[in-house]
């Protein structure tokens, strides 16, 4: 029993001491985005440019597939269900609204968490180790700066944009097996589809999205950053980065959707 | 001698409870090649880490170029760092830019230099390191020795004062090492740079040393011309640059001491 406590009470102040470097780093990234408006040679635009394309352009069509593939199956467990109800015709409805606020951020964020948070750790941790990062601040250029402020930025940027891709994938799966497979009109699915989708559906939803990526992309840069050791730490930090990210963004989006849809004033 | 431009007083560091530098005193002369030496896991790095401010002191005072480093913030630092440049034992090269774009990386940030007047700065380091024509190459497609020396160029893009080197002929080819002391020796002669240069190789350190530091257990304990350390009547000077595994320090430990050790654990 002591012993459990023991471990839950460590394992809670590991857990904040974490979240404490995480939002340090986070603030020491926000100032250097801010001194960008004043001087904007502060953002690396190489690197800026090659993570937005590595990112976006590369992580799009495994984004699309999973999106559709998740819309395909919501079609179908939703038309079986609502089939009992004889309201199989608002299958379009659900997809349409599960995938803008919830499914679609969540999809792009866990694609682009496994592909691109467990990439930039590992890319980090690798400059750790070769003394890359030490090199940085001898030559007088921060490595916050250098190196984690432009893969956030340029995550920021695109992960929104993924979640929009995967929403409209996952919707086109829904309307394809609609038509097809469950024999709904095309007309009708379109019309309650839209019906369904208020524009805050879409804006919560890029919200969430752009939460996301600030997320993974400080924990996977920190985790990168503070290897110290060998090719096995960075390893455990590549490991770590992903595990850590995607608790966080599905404990993020419990939170973000209660706030959203219960706190705020509708 | 020249004036002083790094005066190291009195420099305690510890890693936990590990002594590690145990009190150096040492006075680096301007515009020439200091050659620190000395067994391994004996302190070099760290000792050139604190110069460059990467470890901080648990006590005593790093003073360069008229400020000591140990009471600067990251801000001071950073001006005193302008003013460095420092060759890695491991290149320590940006392995996701090309050979040029390495060398770039100092003058982009810290200079408003138009790109073409970069690329032309760039081509001269190059060239000064032997390396013409291989701007556009990674750096997994050249071989150590040229990583070295493409890091040397990067080093020596913004024309320091200062330039560090950890072992810079480590894991070369005698011709290539040689090459590279003739590279530290130019540098010194013609631009005047002051070198710090951390070595094993007894035969480059009294080749292009000015003064040579020896280090023994986190200690300073011999300092002179390499004449000086030739005719030293130390031991453990004689024995190092003799290069012999029996003599003051004992590569074994006596059997008895062996055989205790043994048992107790
Ligand atoms: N960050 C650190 N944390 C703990 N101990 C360290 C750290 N850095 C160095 N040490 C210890 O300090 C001692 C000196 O290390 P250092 O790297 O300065 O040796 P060195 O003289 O450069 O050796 P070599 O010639 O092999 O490169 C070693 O025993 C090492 O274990
Ligand atoms: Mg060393």
């Amino acid at each position: 029993m002591k012993e459990t406590c023991g471990k839950v009470g460590r394992t809670t102040f590991l857990l904040l001491a974490g979240i404490a470097r995480i939002w340090e780093l986070g603030s020491e990234v926000g100032r250097f985005f801010l001194t960008s408006f004043v001087r904007p040679k502060t953002i690396p635009r190489e690197t800026f440019f090659r993570q937005m394309v590595l990112i976006g352009i590369d992580s799009t069509a495994i984004v699309s597939l999973v999106g559709a593939a998740v819309g395909t199956v919501l079609a179908l467990q939703a038309a079986y269900s609502l089939k009992t109800f004889g309201a199989v015709m608002y299958t379009g409805s659900l997809v349409g609204v599960a995938m803008a606020r919830e499914l679609g951020p969540l999809i792009a964020a866990i694609v682009i968490c496994g592909r691109i948070g467990a990439r930039m750790a590992a890319e980090l941790g690798t400059m750790r180790v070769q003394e890359e990062v030490d090199a940085l601040t001898t030559m007088a250029i921060n490595p916050v700066r250098f190196l984690v402020l432009p893969r956030v930025l340029a995550l920021a940027i695109m992960l929104p944009c993924l979640s929009v891709i995967a929403d409209v994938m996952g919707m086109l799966g829904g309307y394809l097996i609609g038509i097809t497979g469950l024999g709904i009109n095309s007309y009708v699915y379109i019309s309650k589809t839209i019906d369904a989708l208020v524009l805050k559906d879409i804006y919560t939803g890029l919200a969430k999205s752009f939460i996301f990526s600030i997320l993974i992309a400080l924990v996977s840069c920190h985790q990168g950053l503070t290897v110290s050791g060998g090719a096995d730490a960075v390893g455990k930090a590549t490991t770590q980065a992903v595990v850590i990210s995607i608790v966080l963004i599905i404990v993020v989006d419990c939170l973000a959707t209660a706030v959203i849809y219960y706190a705020l004033p509708t | 001698m020249a004036q002083p431009i790094i005066e190291i007083k009195n420099l305690i560091k510890k890693f936990g409870d590990r002594t590690v530098l145990d009190g150096v005193h040492a006075v680096i002369p301007e515009g020439k090649i200091t050659v620190i030496m000395g067994g391994s896991g004996c302190g070099k790095s760290t000792l050139l880490r604190h110069l460059i401010g990467l470890h901080r002191p648990t006590s005593g005072e790093v003073w360069v170029d008229g400020k000591n480093i140990a009471g600067l913030d990251e801000p001071g630092m950073n001006d005193v760092r302008k003013k460095f440049g420092m060759l890695f034992q491991g290149s320590a090269l940006f392995n996701s830019m090309t050979v040029g774009e390495n060398v770039a990386v100092p003058l982009k940030e810290h200079t408003d230099l138009s790109p073409e007047i970069i690329r032309i700065i760039v081509r001269v380091k190059l060239e000064l390191v032997g390396l013409t024509g291989f701007e556009n190459f990674m750096p997994h497609e050249i071989s150590g020795g040229m990583k070295k020396r493409v890091a040397l160029a990067r080093a020596i893009a913004l024309d320091p004062k200062i330039v560090f080197y950890d072992e810079p002929g480590a894991g070369l080819d005698p011709i290539t090492a040689s090459m590279i002391d003739r590279l530290i020796l130019d540098l010194s002669k013609k631009l005047s740079i002051t070198s710090v240069v951390v070595t094993h190789e007894m035969k480059s350190a009294f080749r292009i040393a000015d003064q040579i530091i020896i280090l023994q257990k986190g200690k300073v304990l011999q300092v002179g011309t390499a004449e000086d350390i030739q005719n030293s009547t130390n031991a453990y000077v004689q024995q190092f640059i003799q290069g012999e595994p029996e003599g003051a320090i004992p590569f074994k430990q006596t059997s008895e001491a062996y055989l205790k050790g043994l048992l107790d654990t």
